[in-house]
């Protein structure tokens, strides 16, 4: 909504200090969100005085002039001398004052006026035009000026153009403040000052009655509940006078034509949209009366509306048709509350004028806004809702005014269809519970005083608390305190119970603590003393689960990974050109209404979106990439609205921890990278029972067979892990190896213990034995480890596998030696050596029989 | 020589060799050549038994002397020769300290992930829980129960992200669906007036959407946290001190906010929050666009339709919500210039944080 100063000033006192003005509106609940000073792009025009008009020595049309600008163009004695200006408009005789702009100046338009030759004729500056200017659409000839307008003024002076212009963010539950009546009301309540209407302008009506020329039916009242038309007989269109193109300008219109401008000017001042239609396009019966009809659309139905566009309707659209079956079926000259048709605009051959005032309903409104992407200034009224009580009188108003503007006279009465007048509601508004509500003790004698400027009707209803002794509930009037007060404090709370009853340009205002904002907001937020909740039973704390989740975090991060976050949305092949197959109870949630088909399903899985960050890093030159993320992937569930979600935590490895330094080598991050990262979170969580199973082609071809592996925490399954698989990567632009995982975070805090049992530390040494087994390559190493360990039973402290090594030559093709350290400790002696050598020996014959292991140093 | 004479020059000479020894290794060697097994000092005392007797006492007396002598003489030498070598070892060791140190992996959060814990903790600390939903909602949690009129623009296909419904219900409104990728986490709050007993005073964080196209200052995808308080005797003042403390704790304790009245179909009366600019201090520049205030949340008492959804007595109880959008504060507070980076995963950027 934009709001011209100069306009405002007329209605209500506001304060010089534009920038004090803006803020006192800001804290009052209407948003400023621009301030434009306007007349600045009017600098260099000046007033003129056409001394000569000669015609132009080489073209037919043109005139050589010169022009009189006082003392902004100087001869070579210093002294005033007149321009030579070269001018193709036709309306103008020496003597005329007019508009000219300076050399040098920057046109609204934004040319520049440069001294030029024209047809050989010099010319230094330019006679202007209203629209030249900005300042209307009339471009037929020069903008002629009172004779006594003085010489060299700049012309946003003397025009009076000069004008701050505030654009207000209006909420939509303020339909009244969607005009300049509303909000000089709302500037009265700010500053508690009275407004007016400014501008005067008395309806004088005469000839024959509307009725005879035009009724109007309503098909459905919920869709319109009011609708008025009048008729107005005999105008001349034509550009409107200064004063009505600056008003409509200065509120953001082009100025049209004078009655265009009029329903404009009118929905600026008053909130009132109105239609004018040219009366001799509309169907008429045989006596000459017109049929206006609301209703539904056809459904498909086509119209062309003003701005030249064919739209297809739908019988949620509401138009208004000129016919009905008793005048014949007509056809649709406008879309209710959204814009007129181009057939029934009104045009310079436009006699007789049909004008219309309404109300439609703000539900059908917006959604045929929507619908056809089609936002006018009328719909964003009816929107919000335009006050059906006023009608009547804002159409008197703006019929005056047409006649005023543009000559003709109005026809006797109105045609007034208005089945459910609007009834103000009356509410009750309790002052001690506005008081405890707010935490304020705002007095009785502010509150009216606010209500009543607002333009609510104020009573009081009653004052006075009954006299007791005894403690009383306060459910009832106050909800300050809570349980029960002490006479005292009863009866030093204001009883006062206000009877208000809301404008009709309220209808926000509907229950009691609508009142409470608007009083709050004008009396000022800032006034209200800034408390903590004093209540009792609350505690500040977050879930075994939510403890978890920050923990898988900190380890995560503990081990070297980043944060990360990617988008939810994924395109629908990502799975397939990742080759992670999902089953068939495992479709993704698609988007009816996605921004683009890359993002048009939500995630399954979080490694898509990290492997576009590994790609996204790699082509910007950074090779070390350690991400992780925790977040939300979506499956859909056949037969239920709300789809599954997930929680997965999955992270991604490449390059190495860090570039080689001065006493550090930079190796490539491998499986067992990934690995110890997931072993060190499983520690952190307390996971027992790991295991890593090795996962073929087949149970994971997004991974590269042989390096990769199903996390398990006894028979359940966590997650996987692994190197994924070289193409994978080539379909994401990653470059491999990237190690990756992704763990449900549901399964890890299921297996997570909440904390492992004390142990005793040892007391007695260990003794520590190596030992260097050869197998074949196909033997694990946690199958060596479990062969150790179930040989050695309880006096094996702990085995460490320190080497792995490969020599065809030395150990064989197709082995391996893998070097151990086994640690043997009792907890209750010191072991003797006898002792630990018949352990070993029994260990190694295991080793050698279980897994064909042989035994080296 | 007597044997006296012999002990004597015995001693001469081991003490001269002991402060003739040059390092802890060439005293190891003295001592050995004199008083180890084969030692010279060891041999004269093995040769006490070719001492007459009523010479022994005096001898004898005469080597423990010099071995007492010996003994302290290389004690003291080797005090001295070990401190030596000790001072000698710690200067060869010195290293240049300015070199870099060995690095070990460790990450860091995310900026909007570090800020929410941190808001988090700020409410964990005034008594609120956290609680969680999910990201995907039924129109009713969303808009409904949250007093959203039916035609609301937010509603409308422009605006929020709608799902396939596979119930296959026919939606409320055409070409939309009753399933959406929540657009606040306030649905969340309506679960908890469902199934909380009172007072309630919950924080919910999370993800939400909004059918915006990425560009340096939106994202379709973003971070909210709400809070919601539904108690006896809760009042606007409570609000207004608790979204004060919240921005002094997030922003620091010279910050100042202001409240300006607004609209919100969930709250009654509502406002949104200004937190003084930082840069300017609140005279006025071009971070705050000259106003000297920077617009961080929006809040207000809990409208009495929205306990009419829940069952809650208005009468009773009253209360106030607030939500916060996380990308909103990291831009003040780090002055990000693309919110898009925040989804990169660009390591240069997160390992800022």
């Amino acid at each position: 909504m934009k709001v011209s100063c100069k306009w405002l000033k007329t209605m209500v006192d506001i304060p010089t200090d534009i920038a004090a003005f803006t803020n006192a509106l800001d804290l009052t609940g209407t948003a400023v969100e621009n301030v434009q000073t306007t007349g600045a792009q009017l600098d260099g025009i000046v007033v003129g005085h056409i001394l000569t008009r000669e015609a132009h020595p080489n073209a037919d049309s043109l005139w050589v002039t010169t022009v009189d600008v006082g003392a902004h163009n100087v001869g070579e004695d210093g002294s005033p001398a007149p321009l030579q200006i070269v001018c193709g408009a036709q309306n103008f005789v020496a003597g005329d004052k007019i508009p000219v702009a300076l050399l040098g100046t920057i046109m609204p338009n934004g040319i520049e006026i440069k001294k030029a030759k024209l047809r050989g004729v010099e010319s230094r500056g330019m006679n202007c035009s209203a629209r030249e200017l900005g300042l209307g659409e009339d471009h037929a000839g020069l903008l002629i000026l009172s004779p006594d307008a003085p010489v060299g003024v700049p012309i946003a002076q003397y025009l009076e153009q000069g004008d701050t212009v505030i654009e207000l963010e209006i909420t939509p539950n303020r339909p009244d403040c969607m005009s300049m009546l509303g909000i000089a009301r709302e500037v009265g309540a700010v500053y508690n000052k009275p407004y007016t209407l400014g501008r005067e302008a008395a309806l004088a009506a005469v000839g024959q009655p509307a009725s005879n020329l035009v009724r109007v039916s309503i098909d459905d009242p919920e869709r319109c509940p009011r609708y008025t038309a009048r008729i107005i007989k005999g105008v001349r269109v034509g550009p409107s006078p200064a004063w009505l193109v600056e008003r409509v300008t200065a509120a953001g219109a082009r100025s049209i034509n004078n009655i265009v401008d009029v329903t404009n000017y009118i929905m600026f001042e008053l909130g009132q949209p109105l239609h004018a239609f040219d009366l001799d396009t509309l169907t008429k019966d045989a006596a000459g009366t017109a049929h206006i009809v609301v209703r539904a659309a056809a459904c498909g139905e086509e119209f062309t509306t003003l701005d030249g566009i064919k739209r297809t309707l739908d019988p949620d659209i509401s138009v208004i048709v000129d016919g009905n079956a008793a005048a014949g079926a007509g056809s649709t000259i406008a879309l209710a509350g959204v814009m007129g048709g181009l057939h029934s605009e009104v045009t310079e051959t436009t006699v007789d004028i049909l004008l219309e005032a309404a109300t439609f309903s703000s539900a059908h409104t917006s959604r045929t806004s929507r619908k056809l992407q089609l936002f006018s200034e009328a719909s964003a009224r009816y929107e919000r809702g335009v006050d059906g009580a006023t009608c009547e009188s804002f159409s008197a108003r703006a019929a005056a005014l047409m006649v005023e503007v543009a000559g003709g006279e109005v026809c006797e009465g109105v045609v007034d269809v208005y089945p459910a007048p609007v009834v103000p509601k009356e509410l009750s508004f309790r002052v001690s519970r506005f008081q405890g509500f707010i935490g304020a003790p705002i007095p009785v004698d502010d509150i009216t005083t606010i209500l009543v400027s607002l333009g609510c009707e104020v009573a009081i209803q009653a004052c006075h608390p009954e006299q007791s002794e005894e403690p009383r509930q306060t459910d009832a009037t106050a909800i300050m305190d809570p349980a029960v007060l002490r006479p005292d404090e009863y009866l030093a709370l204001d009883h006062t119970v206000l009877s208000v009853t809301p404008p009709t340009y309220r209808p926000d205002l509907t229950r009691e603590v609508d009142l409470y904002e608007e009083v709050l907001r004008i009396w000022g937020m800032e006034r209200i003393p800034a408390t903590l909740p004093g209540g009792r039973g609350r505690i500040g704390e977050r879930t075994r689960e939510q403890q978890r989740v920050t923990q898988i975090g900190a380890a995560l991060r503990a081990s070297g990974l980043n944060q990360t976050m990617t988008y939810a949305f994924g395109a629908p092949g990502d799975n397939d050109i990742l080759k992670m197959p999902f089953d068939e109870r495992q479709q993704a949630v698609e988007l009816i209404n996605p921004m683009n088909s890359e993002q048009s399903v939500m995630r399954r899985s979080i490694l898509p979106g990290l492997l576009r960050s590994v790609a996204y890093n790699q082509n910007h030159g950074v090779a070390n990439v350690h991400l992780y993320e925790l977040g939300t992937v979506f499956f859909a569930a056949e037969g239920r609205k709300q789809p599954k979600e997930r929680q997965l935590v999955a992270g991604v490895l490449a390059g190495t921890w860090f570039d080689a330094g001065w006493n550090t080598v930079a190796t490539a991050l491998d499986f067992f990278d990934g690995k110890g990262v997931v072993e060190a979170l499983l520690r952190e969580l307390n996971i027992s029972k790991i295991r890593f199973k090795a996962l073929d082609a087949q149970a994971a071809p997004w991974l590269q067979p042989g390096r990769a592996a199903a996390v398990m925490a006894g028979s359940q399954q966590l997650g996987w892990i692994g190197e994924l698989h070289p193409s994978a990567c080539t379909a994401f632009e990653a470059t491999a190896p990237v190690v990756a995982f992704e763990l449900e975070v549901k399964a890890l805090l299921a297996a997570a213990q909440p904390a492992r049992p004390y142990k005793d530390v040892p007391q007695y040494p260990a003794i520590d034995l190596d030992v260097a087994v050869v197998v074949d390559e196909s033997v694990s190493a946690v199958s060596i480890e479990q062969v150790i360990t179930s040989a050695a039973g309880n006096l094996l402290d702990s085995v460490r596998l320190f080497d792995v090594y490969r020599d065809a030559e030395k150990i064989g093709a197709g082995k391996k030696s893998l070097a151990l350290t086994l640690t043997y400790r009792a907890a209750d002696r010191t072991l003797t050596s006898e002792e630990v050598d018949s352990l070993h020996q029994k260990v190694l014959r295991k080793l050698s029989g279980a897994v064909g292991a042989e035994i080296r140093g | 020589m007597s044997l006296l004479e012999s002990i004597g020059e015995q001693q001469a000479t081991a003490l001269a060799r002991i402060e003739a020894a040059a390092d802890t290794a060439a005293l190891e060697q003295v001592r050995v050549s004199v008083l180890g097994k084969k030692g010279s000092l060891t041999a004269l005392l093995r040769g006490m038994g070719a001492v007459p007797p009523e010479e022994r006492a005096q001898v004898g007396a005469a080597v423990n002397t010099t071995r007492d002598a010996i003994e302290a003489a290389l004690t003291k030498r080797q005090q001295l020769l070990a401190q030596a070598e000790l001072d000698a070892r710690i200067t060869a060791d010195a290293v240049d300290v300015t070199l870099p140190g060995r690095a070990h992996p460790i990450g860091t959060q995310h900026l909007i992930s570090r800020l929410t814990d941190e808001i988090v903790e700020v409410f964990r600390g005034i008594g609120y829980r956290v609680v969680d939903g999910t990201e995907i909602e039924t129109d009713y949690y969303n808009f409904t129960a949250l007093n959203a009129p039916p035609d609301h623009p937010s509603r409308g296909l422009q605006d929020t992200f709608y799902v396939v419904d596979r119930s296959g219900d026919e939606a409320a409104v055409q070409g939309e669906s009753d399933v959406l990728l929540r657009t606040q986490t306030s649905g969340v709050q309506v679960h908890t007036m469902e199934d909380q007993e009172l007072p309630i005073y919950i924080l919910a964080p999370g993800r939400v959407y909004r059918r915006d196209t990425a560009d340096p200052s939106h994202l379709p995808q973003f971070t909210q946290i709400e809070g919601l308080v539904v108690d006896k005797g809760i009042t606007f003042g409570d609000l207004k001190g608790t979204l004060d403390y919240f921005c002094k704790q997030i922003f620091g304790p010279d910050r100042k906010t202001r409240f300006r009245p607004h609209f919100f179909p969930f709250t009654e009366p509502s406002a949104e929050v200004d937190v003084s600019c930082g840069i300017c201090g609140g005279a006025g520049c071009r971070f705050c666009k000259g106003t000297g205030w920077l617009e961080i949340l929006g809040c207000g008492m809990v409208d009495p339709n929205v306990y009419g959804y829940v069952g809650i007595d208005p009468e009773r109880y009253s209360g106030f919500a607030f939500g916060v959008g996380v990308e909103r504060v990291a831009c003040l507070k780090y002055n990000v210039p693309d919110l898009r980076m925040l989804l990169e995963g660009d390591m240069r950027f997160l390992r800022q944080f």
